[in-house]
Protein backbone atom coordinates (compact mmCIF):
# COMPACT_ATOMS: atom_id res chain seq x y z
CA UNK A 1 0.00 0.00 0.00
CA UNK A 2 2.89 2.35 0.55
CA UNK A 3 3.51 2.62 -3.18
CA UNK A 4 0.29 4.58 -3.54
CA UNK A 5 1.37 7.40 -1.27
CA UNK A 6 4.11 9.94 -2.03
CA UNK A 7 7.34 9.59 -0.10
CA UNK A 8 9.88 12.06 1.24
CA UNK A 9 13.42 10.77 1.25
CA UNK A 10 15.62 13.43 2.82
CA UNK A 11 15.54 16.21 5.35
CA UNK A 12 15.34 18.89 2.68
CA UNK A 13 12.22 17.33 1.19
CA UNK A 14 10.59 17.14 4.57
CA UNK A 15 11.49 20.77 5.23
CA UNK A 16 10.04 21.70 1.86
CA UNK A 17 6.80 19.86 2.56
CA UNK A 18 6.36 21.46 5.96
CA UNK A 19 7.03 24.95 4.67
CA UNK A 20 5.12 24.78 1.41
CA UNK A 21 1.87 22.90 2.16
CA UNK A 22 -0.65 25.66 2.71
CA UNK A 23 -4.17 25.67 4.16
CA UNK A 24 -4.24 21.88 4.52
CA UNK A 25 -3.25 19.48 7.27
CA UNK A 26 0.14 17.91 6.50
CA UNK A 27 0.33 14.27 7.64
CA UNK A 28 3.82 12.76 7.93
CA UNK A 29 3.95 9.04 8.66
CA UNK A 30 7.36 8.15 10.15
CA UNK A 31 8.07 4.44 9.90
CA UNK A 32 9.32 1.72 7.61
CA UNK A 33 7.50 0.42 4.56
CA UNK A 34 8.14 -3.19 5.53
CA UNK A 35 6.90 -3.00 9.11
CA UNK A 36 3.65 -4.81 9.83
CA UNK A 37 1.85 -2.07 11.71
CA UNK A 38 3.13 0.51 9.22
CA UNK A 39 1.54 -1.54 6.46
CA UNK A 40 -1.79 -1.43 8.26
CA UNK A 41 -1.54 2.31 8.79
CA UNK A 42 -0.38 2.95 5.22
CA UNK A 43 -3.40 1.01 4.01
CA UNK A 44 -5.75 3.28 5.92
CA UNK A 45 -3.86 6.38 4.78
CA UNK A 46 -3.94 5.31 1.14
CA UNK A 47 -7.63 4.51 1.18
CA UNK A 48 -8.66 7.78 2.76
CA UNK A 49 -6.19 10.06 1.00
CA UNK A 50 -8.50 10.81 -1.90
CA UNK A 51 -11.52 11.65 0.22
CA UNK A 52 -9.44 13.86 2.46
CA UNK A 53 -7.59 15.54 -0.41
CA UNK A 54 -9.26 18.89 0.22
CA UNK A 55 -8.29 18.91 3.89
CA UNK A 56 -5.05 16.97 4.10
CA UNK A 57 -1.84 16.06 2.29
CA UNK A 58 -0.20 12.77 3.28
CA UNK A 59 3.46 11.77 2.93
CA UNK A 60 5.43 8.73 4.06
CA UNK A 61 8.89 9.15 5.59
CA UNK A 62 11.34 6.34 6.32
CA UNK A 63 12.86 6.86 9.76
CA UNK A 64 16.24 5.64 8.54
CA UNK A 65 16.48 8.48 6.01
CA UNK A 66 15.84 11.40 8.35
CA UNK A 67 17.70 10.89 11.63
CA UNK A 68 17.34 14.59 12.43
CA UNK A 69 13.57 14.32 12.46
CA UNK A 70 13.57 10.96 14.18
CA UNK A 71 15.56 12.51 16.98
CA UNK A 72 13.67 15.77 17.06
CA UNK A 73 10.28 14.11 17.39
CA UNK A 74 11.68 11.45 19.75
CA UNK A 75 10.31 8.66 17.60
CA UNK A 76 10.89 5.43 19.49
CA UNK A 77 7.99 3.38 18.16
CA UNK A 78 6.91 3.09 14.57
CA UNK A 79 4.71 4.07 12.96
CA UNK A 80 4.50 7.56 14.40
CA UNK A 81 2.36 10.12 12.63
CA UNK A 82 2.98 13.85 13.02
CA UNK A 83 0.54 16.58 11.95
CA UNK A 84 1.27 20.09 10.72
CA UNK A 85 -0.78 23.03 9.54
CA UNK A 86 0.74 25.95 7.65
CA UNK A 87 4.19 25.07 8.89
CA UNK A 88 3.07 24.76 12.51
CA UNK A 89 3.29 21.45 14.39
CA UNK A 90 -0.19 20.46 15.61
CA UNK A 91 -0.50 18.62 18.90
CA UNK A 92 -3.39 16.28 19.68
CA UNK A 93 -4.52 14.93 23.03
CA UNK A 94 -5.35 11.27 22.38
CA UNK A 95 -5.55 10.31 26.02
CA UNK A 96 -2.02 8.90 25.67
CA UNK A 97 1.06 10.46 27.34
CA UNK A 98 2.53 11.89 24.13
CA UNK A 99 0.60 14.68 22.40
CA UNK A 100 3.20 15.46 19.77
CA UNK A 101 2.55 12.43 17.58
CA UNK A 102 0.16 9.54 17.01
CA UNK A 103 1.84 6.19 17.70
CA UNK A 104 0.58 3.05 16.01
CA UNK A 105 -2.20 2.49 13.54
CA UNK A 106 -5.85 3.52 13.51
CA UNK A 107 -8.56 0.96 14.08
CA UNK A 108 -10.81 2.13 11.28
CA UNK A 109 -10.63 4.56 8.38
CA UNK A 110 -13.37 6.59 10.05
CA UNK A 111 -11.17 7.18 13.10
CA UNK A 112 -8.47 8.71 10.91
CA UNK A 113 -10.99 10.80 8.97
CA UNK A 114 -12.53 12.12 12.18
CA UNK A 115 -9.10 13.00 13.53
CA UNK A 116 -8.13 14.91 10.40
CA UNK A 117 -11.39 16.80 10.51
CA UNK A 118 -10.88 17.80 14.14
CA UNK A 119 -7.32 18.93 13.46
CA UNK A 120 -8.41 20.92 10.40
CA UNK A 121 -11.21 22.67 12.26
CA UNK A 122 -9.02 23.41 15.26
CA UNK A 123 -6.33 24.82 13.02
CA UNK A 124 -8.83 27.02 11.19
CA UNK A 125 -9.86 28.44 14.54
CA UNK A 126 -6.27 29.10 15.54
CA UNK A 127 -5.84 26.24 18.01
CA UNK A 128 -2.40 24.63 18.27
CA UNK A 129 -3.62 21.64 20.27
CA UNK A 130 -6.89 19.76 19.81
CA UNK A 131 -8.58 16.84 21.52
CA UNK A 132 -8.82 13.61 19.58
CA UNK A 133 -12.33 12.38 18.76
CA UNK A 134 -11.17 8.75 18.72
CA UNK A 135 -12.44 6.43 21.45
CA UNK A 136 -9.51 5.93 23.88
CA UNK A 137 -10.04 2.16 23.65
CA UNK A 138 -9.03 2.33 19.99
CA UNK A 139 -5.77 4.17 20.65
CA UNK A 140 -2.81 1.74 20.67
CA UNK A 141 -1.15 1.45 24.04
CA UNK A 142 2.62 1.65 24.39
CA UNK A 143 5.17 2.22 27.10
CA UNK A 144 6.55 5.72 27.01
CA UNK A 145 10.07 5.72 28.36
CA UNK A 146 11.53 9.18 28.08
CA UNK A 147 15.27 8.83 27.57
CA UNK A 148 15.51 5.67 29.59
CA UNK A 149 13.68 6.94 32.66
CA UNK B 1 -76.39 -10.87 39.56
CA UNK B 2 -80.13 -10.54 39.41
CA UNK B 3 -80.07 -6.92 40.55
CA UNK B 4 -77.88 -6.02 37.68
CA UNK B 5 -80.41 -6.92 35.14
CA UNK B 6 -82.94 -4.12 35.59
CA UNK B 7 -80.20 -1.53 35.71
CA UNK B 8 -78.68 -2.99 32.59
CA UNK B 9 -82.06 -2.80 30.88
CA UNK B 10 -82.53 0.80 31.91
CA UNK B 11 -79.11 1.88 30.72
CA UNK B 12 -79.54 0.08 27.41
CA UNK B 13 -82.88 1.73 26.90
CA UNK B 14 -81.38 5.13 27.68
CA UNK B 15 -78.53 4.57 25.32
CA UNK B 16 -80.93 3.54 22.60
CA UNK B 17 -83.04 6.60 23.15
CA UNK B 18 -80.09 8.98 23.18
CA UNK B 19 -78.50 7.60 20.09
CA UNK B 20 -81.80 6.87 18.36
CA UNK B 21 -80.75 3.38 17.39
CA UNK B 22 -83.10 0.79 16.01
CA UNK B 23 -85.32 -0.57 18.75
CA UNK B 24 -85.25 -4.02 17.25
CA UNK B 25 -81.54 -4.30 17.86
CA UNK B 26 -81.86 -3.43 21.51
CA UNK B 27 -83.21 -6.75 22.62
CA UNK B 28 -80.42 -8.55 20.95
CA UNK B 29 -77.85 -6.36 22.69
CA UNK B 30 -79.03 -7.09 26.18
CA UNK B 31 -76.50 -9.26 27.94
CA UNK B 32 -78.00 -11.89 30.25
CA UNK B 33 -76.57 -11.98 33.75
CA UNK B 34 -74.95 -15.39 33.56
CA UNK B 35 -73.23 -14.52 30.33
CA UNK B 36 -71.87 -11.47 32.03
CA UNK B 37 -70.59 -13.57 34.93
CA UNK B 38 -68.90 -15.91 32.57
CA UNK B 39 -67.28 -12.98 30.81
CA UNK B 40 -66.01 -11.50 34.08
CA UNK B 41 -64.42 -14.75 35.13
CA UNK B 42 -62.82 -15.35 31.79
CA UNK B 43 -61.42 -11.86 31.89
CA UNK B 44 -59.83 -12.41 35.26
CA UNK B 45 -58.27 -15.62 34.11
CA UNK B 46 -56.93 -14.09 30.92
CA UNK B 47 -55.47 -11.18 32.84
CA UNK B 48 -53.74 -13.45 35.35
CA UNK B 49 -52.36 -15.53 32.51
CA UNK B 50 -51.04 -12.49 30.72
CA UNK B 51 -49.35 -11.14 33.82
CA UNK B 52 -47.71 -14.47 34.42
CA UNK B 53 -46.39 -14.57 30.89
CA UNK B 54 -44.99 -11.03 31.13
CA UNK B 55 -43.18 -11.77 34.36
CA UNK B 56 -41.67 -14.85 32.86
CA UNK B 57 -40.43 -12.86 29.90
CA UNK B 58 -38.86 -10.20 32.10
CA UNK B 59 -37.12 -12.79 34.23
CA UNK B 60 -35.75 -14.42 31.10
CA UNK B 61 -34.40 -11.08 29.82
CA UNK B 62 -32.76 -10.41 33.19
CA UNK B 63 -31.12 -13.81 33.10
CA UNK B 64 -29.82 -13.16 29.59
CA UNK B 65 -28.34 -9.81 30.61
CA UNK B 66 -26.68 -11.35 33.63
CA UNK B 67 -25.19 -14.05 31.46
CA UNK B 68 -23.86 -11.52 28.97
CA UNK B 69 -22.30 -9.42 31.72
CA UNK B 70 -20.63 -12.46 33.18
CA UNK B 71 -19.11 -13.32 29.82
CA UNK B 72 -17.94 -9.73 29.38
CA UNK B 73 -16.24 -9.69 32.76
CA UNK B 74 -14.44 -12.91 32.00
CA UNK B 75 -13.22 -11.62 28.67
CA UNK B 76 -11.92 -8.41 30.23
CA UNK B 77 -10.19 -10.32 33.00
CA UNK B 78 -8.57 -12.69 30.56
CA UNK B 79 -7.43 -9.86 28.33
CA UNK B 80 -6.00 -7.83 31.21
CA UNK B 81 -3.96 -10.80 32.28
CA UNK B 82 -2.32 -10.93 28.88
CA UNK B 83 -1.86 -7.17 28.44
CA UNK B 84 0.74 -6.52 31.19
CA UNK B 85 2.90 -9.23 29.61
CA UNK B 86 2.71 -7.54 26.23
CA UNK B 87 3.44 -4.08 27.58
CA UNK B 88 6.57 -5.22 29.34
CA UNK B 89 7.78 -6.74 26.07
CA UNK B 90 9.04 -3.73 24.07
CA UNK B 91 11.46 -2.47 26.67
CA UNK B 92 13.26 -5.83 26.69
CA UNK B 93 15.09 -7.37 23.69
CA UNK B 94 12.53 -8.54 21.17
CA UNK B 95 14.05 -11.80 19.95
CA UNK B 96 14.01 -13.93 23.10
CA UNK B 97 10.70 -12.52 24.21
CA UNK B 98 9.08 -13.16 20.82
CA UNK B 99 8.18 -16.83 21.03
CA UNK B 100 6.88 -16.64 24.57
CA UNK B 101 4.63 -13.74 23.70
CA UNK B 102 3.11 -15.51 20.76
CA UNK B 103 1.55 -18.27 22.82
CA UNK B 104 -0.56 -16.09 25.12
CA UNK B 105 -1.47 -14.03 22.10
CA UNK B 106 -2.59 -17.09 20.20
CA UNK B 107 -4.51 -18.51 23.14
CA UNK B 108 -6.37 -15.29 23.73
CA UNK B 109 -7.47 -14.74 20.17
CA UNK B 110 -10.32 -17.26 19.95
CA UNK B 111 -11.83 -15.83 23.12
CA UNK B 112 -12.14 -12.13 22.39
CA UNK B 113 -12.93 -12.51 18.72
CA UNK B 114 -15.84 -14.79 19.49
CA UNK B 115 -17.55 -12.27 21.72
CA UNK B 116 -19.51 -9.51 20.12
CA UNK B 117 -20.66 -8.07 23.40
CA UNK B 118 -17.19 -7.92 24.99
CA UNK B 119 -14.65 -5.19 24.23
CA UNK B 120 -12.91 -5.71 20.90
CA UNK B 121 -9.35 -6.18 22.15
CA UNK B 122 -8.64 -8.74 19.44
CA UNK B 123 -7.78 -5.83 17.13
CA UNK B 124 -4.97 -4.63 19.33
CA UNK B 125 -3.77 -8.07 20.38
CA UNK B 126 -3.49 -9.62 16.96
CA UNK B 127 -2.09 -6.51 15.28
CA UNK B 128 1.29 -7.07 16.90
CA UNK B 129 3.26 -4.98 19.29
CA UNK B 130 4.67 -1.75 17.91
CA UNK B 131 8.18 -1.90 16.55
CA UNK B 132 10.63 -0.25 18.89
CA UNK B 133 13.45 1.58 17.14
CA UNK B 134 15.50 2.63 20.12
CA UNK B 135 15.63 5.62 22.40
CA UNK B 136 16.41 8.75 20.50
CA UNK B 137 19.55 10.16 22.08
CA UNK B 138 19.96 13.74 20.98
CA UNK B 139 23.26 14.42 22.78
CA UNK B 140 22.08 17.57 24.38
CA UNK B 141 20.57 19.09 21.24
CA UNK B 142 17.00 18.96 22.50
CA UNK B 143 13.83 17.70 20.85
CA UNK B 144 10.17 18.57 20.49
CA UNK B 145 9.46 17.90 24.15
CA UNK B 146 12.16 20.30 25.33
CA UNK B 147 11.09 23.00 22.90
CA UNK B 148 14.22 22.94 20.74
CA UNK B 149 14.35 24.64 17.33
CA UNK B 150 12.52 22.49 14.76
CA UNK B 151 14.61 21.07 11.89
CA UNK B 152 12.54 22.79 9.22
CA UNK B 153 13.45 26.17 10.60
CA UNK B 154 17.18 25.46 10.80
CA UNK B 155 18.47 26.43 7.36
CA UNK B 156 22.20 25.99 7.16
CA UNK B 157 22.74 23.36 4.50
CA UNK B 158 21.00 25.05 1.58
CA UNK B 159 23.95 26.30 -0.46
CA UNK B 160 21.90 26.94 -3.59
CA UNK B 161 19.89 29.70 -1.94
CA UNK B 162 21.41 33.02 -2.91
CA UNK B 163 20.69 36.33 -1.29
CA UNK B 164 18.90 38.68 -3.70
CA UNK B 165 16.52 38.26 -6.65
CA UNK B 166 16.79 35.51 -9.23
CA UNK B 167 17.26 35.94 -12.99
CA UNK B 168 13.50 35.90 -13.79
CA UNK B 169 12.87 38.57 -11.23
CA UNK B 170 15.61 40.68 -12.81
CA UNK B 171 13.94 40.46 -16.22
CA UNK B 172 10.60 41.48 -14.75
CA UNK B 173 12.30 44.43 -13.12
CA UNK B 174 13.70 45.56 -16.47
CA UNK B 175 10.20 45.48 -18.02
CA UNK B 176 8.83 47.60 -15.22
CA UNK B 177 11.57 50.13 -15.80
CA UNK B 178 10.45 50.47 -19.42
CA UNK B 179 6.91 51.17 -18.31
CA UNK B 180 8.08 54.06 -16.17
CA UNK B 181 9.16 55.94 -19.31
CA UNK B 182 5.59 56.15 -20.63
CA UNK B 183 3.41 59.23 -19.86
CA UNK B 184 1.91 59.01 -16.40
CA UNK B 185 -1.54 60.38 -17.39
CA UNK B 186 -2.24 57.79 -20.08
CA UNK B 187 -5.37 55.75 -19.92
CA UNK B 188 -4.97 52.63 -17.84
CA UNK B 189 -1.73 53.73 -16.18
CA UNK B 190 -3.12 52.74 -12.79
CA UNK B 191 -4.57 49.46 -14.02
CA UNK B 192 -4.34 46.84 -11.30
CA UNK B 193 -3.04 43.71 -13.06
CA UNK B 194 -3.28 41.60 -9.95
CA UNK B 195 -7.02 42.02 -9.40
CA UNK B 196 -9.04 38.82 -9.73
CA UNK B 197 -11.81 38.62 -12.28
CA UNK B 198 -14.59 36.08 -12.23
CA UNK B 199 -16.31 34.49 -15.20
CA UNK B 200 -19.16 36.94 -15.13
CA UNK B 201 -17.07 40.10 -15.39
CA UNK B 202 -18.66 41.21 -18.69
CA UNK B 203 -21.73 43.36 -18.02
CA UNK B 204 -23.47 42.62 -21.35
CA UNK B 205 -25.68 39.59 -21.56
CA UNK B 206 -25.90 39.45 -25.30
CA UNK B 207 -29.66 40.08 -25.63
CA UNK B 208 -29.73 42.78 -28.31
CA UNK B 209 -33.29 42.67 -29.62
CA UNK B 210 -35.08 42.33 -26.31
CA UNK B 211 -37.81 44.53 -25.07
CA UNK B 212 -38.35 44.58 -21.38
CA UNK B 213 -36.12 45.27 -18.46
CA UNK B 214 -32.43 44.70 -18.15
CA UNK B 215 -32.71 42.33 -15.26
CA UNK B 216 -34.83 40.00 -17.36
CA UNK B 217 -32.08 39.51 -19.85
CA UNK B 218 -29.61 39.17 -17.01
CA UNK B 219 -31.82 36.55 -15.40
CA UNK B 220 -32.07 34.72 -18.70
CA UNK B 221 -28.33 34.81 -19.18
CA UNK B 222 -27.66 33.54 -15.71
CA UNK B 223 -30.10 30.67 -16.02
CA UNK B 224 -28.55 29.62 -19.26
CA UNK B 225 -25.03 29.81 -17.94
CA UNK B 226 -26.06 27.64 -15.06
CA UNK B 227 -25.08 29.93 -12.25
CA UNK B 228 -27.90 31.74 -10.60
CA UNK B 229 -26.72 33.64 -7.60
CA UNK B 230 -29.86 35.72 -7.15
CA UNK B 231 -33.33 34.27 -7.51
Amino acid sequence: MSFLLPKLTCKREVDQAIKSVAEKVLVLRFGRDSDAVCLQLDDILAKTAHDLSKMAVIYLVDVNNVPVYTQYFDISYIPSTVFFFNGQHMKVDYGSPDHTKFVGSFKTKQDFIDLIEVIYRGAMRGKLIVRSPIDPNNIPKYDLLYQGI
Amino acid sequence: PVSRRPEHRRETARFWRENRAEAALRERCLVPADEYERFAQALEQALAEHQRREEERILQMAADIREAERRQRETVRAALQVEPELCAGPSVFRLPAGPERDSPCGAEEPGPSRMQTGPDLAWMESSKVLTFIGHQETEGKGNVHTGAKPPWLTEEEDGSKQIGPSYEEFLKHKEKQKLKKLPVERVGANFDHTSQTSDSWLPSFGRVWNHGRRWQSRHQFRTESGEKKKK
